[in-house]
């Protein structure tokens, strides 16, 4: 009993170690973000001739993705409700629908990207692209990873089973999940909101 | 099964169903509200801005407290630690970066770059065209001196390349919009001329015809120059 709890005690303060380092790069990360906002903020209106954000945005489309992320991260929430609970099923559900709307989000993005490229709106027509690109790309590529990690740290528990190792690593996904919630909500509403304020 | 061998201190972080299902409907509600304002267009510019982004912290704080659920771990929390300089620098970067571009574009709008360019540089061709300037000196001075309100004399007839020189005797920095009540024009590139006070400036006349200017918060403090051969 004693040597079960002392070893408890380890991983617990492992656990947090870990948790404080994945927080540091978040917030590392975040600061990446912030340079990128800060670019998109001073150079949105620098056209160079060509439409502005209120005549590209579908003000819809966006909202839809932003309903699609919120979701994901509602669902991968009660994943990690499930994980801590020790239910691999429900796991795997949950984890699974986050996957689903991840992917029905970044093939929206995708969409609408190409769209844009089709009209002859690319990043290389003017510095309000450029920036626009830069910004809503870089936060495409960490949802790509994020699928990525998914993907593999599910089929992982599929094969395997929930191990602590495993739920660690859950948790430290589902971080990371919230945390493009977050920086999406910002992109909603710099990007996309303010696109249309008169 | 699992239940017993759970390390104690993650149940304080955990949440509950309740509170992830709160914490969604309650960021559902943030991105509702603005989103609406938007389409609605029921405020004005200013007033929509600040509530969009009021929501969009609101909806972050949403997600840090149900979704991450910061600031239940234990002392010292070094994770709400870090989050909080971390907002420190973004506010920093962010505020930072539009303060200072929107002086710069103030102080340079893009229109009329190569005006100002050449004026300060005084280039003497631009695309084979006599930009202006002046190679051979400068001529005469001229001086119009701004006190009491008023601008002395407010009227000046001058040759080109002579140089104007206006003084400001009030205790006020005075900002000097070219053009006349209600029609903006712009001499050497610029729209305005800022003159703090007991100070003077000088500006090159290279700009053939009449100039007005009139003072930006005080409309009856105007006068005028006239550039001839």
């Amino acid at each position: 009993m004693e040597d079960k709890r002392t070893l408890e005690s380890h991983e617990a303060a492992a656990n947090d170690r870990v948790g404080f380092g994945f927080w540091v790069y978040l917030m590392t990360d975040l600061l990446m973000f912030t340079v990128l906002f800060a670019c998109f903020a001073v150079l949105r209106n620098n056209t160079f001739g060509g439409p502005t954000g209120r005549e590209l945005f579908s003000l819809p489309a966006a909202l839809i993705e932003t309903l699609i992320l919120l979701t994901s991260s509602f669902t991968a929430g009660l994943g990690m409700l499930a994980a801590h609970r020790g239910s691999k099923s429900q796991v795997l559900t949950w984890f699974g629908i986050t996957f689903i709307l991840g992917f029905a989000f970044l093939v929206l993005e995708i969409k609408e990207f190409a769209e844009f490229a089709h009209e002859g709106h690319s990043w290389r027509s003017n510095a309000a692209l450029s920036s626009f690109f830069t910004l809503v790309g870089t936060h495409g590529l960490h949802i790509i990873s994020g699928l990525l990690w998914i993907g593999t740290t599910l089929v992982f528990i599929w094969k395997r089973g929930l191990d602590s190792h495993l739920v660690r690593k859950l948790s430290l996904l589902s971080l990371f999940w919230h945390f493009l919630d977050i920086v999406w909500i910002f992109i909603f509403t710099v990007v996309y909101l303010m696109a249309f304020v008169v | 099964m699992s239940e017993v061998t759970k390390p104690r201190h993650t149940q304080a972080h955990h949440g509950t169903v309740a509170s992830y299902v709160a914490g969604f409907i309650l960021s559902l509600i943030f991105t509702a509200i603005p989103y609406y304002l938007i389409v609605h267009k029921s405020l004005s510019k200013n007033a929509l801005i600040t509530t969009i982004l009021v929501f969009a912290v609101l909806q972050m704080m949403v997600q840090v407290v149900f979704f991450l659920h910061l600031g239940r771990e234990k002392k010292p929390r070094w994770n709400l630690f870090f989050l909080g300089s971390t907002v420190s620098i973004i506010l920093l970067v962010v505020v930072g970066s539009l303060w200072i571009m929107s002086h710069l574009y103030h102080g340079m709008s893009a229109m009329n770059v190569t005006d100002k360019i050449v004026t300060d540089e005084a280039i003497y061709q631009v695309d084979g065209k006599q930009a202006g300037t002046c190679p051979g000196g400068t001529g005469k001075t001229h001086e119009i001196m701004m006190m009491d309100d008023r601008a002395v004399p407010d009227h000046i007839d001058a040759h080109l390349c002579d140089t104007l020189t206006i003084m400001n005797h009030d205790e006020v920095t005075r900002t000097l919009i070219y053009g006349s009540d209600g029609k903006s024009a712009t001499y050497a590139g610029q729209s305005s001329l800022s003159v703090r006070k007991g100070r003077s400036v000088s500006i090159p006349l290279t700009e053939l015809g009449t100039h007005t200017f009139y003072d930006q918060k005080l409309n009856t403090l105007s006068g005028k120059f006239t550039v001839t051969k």
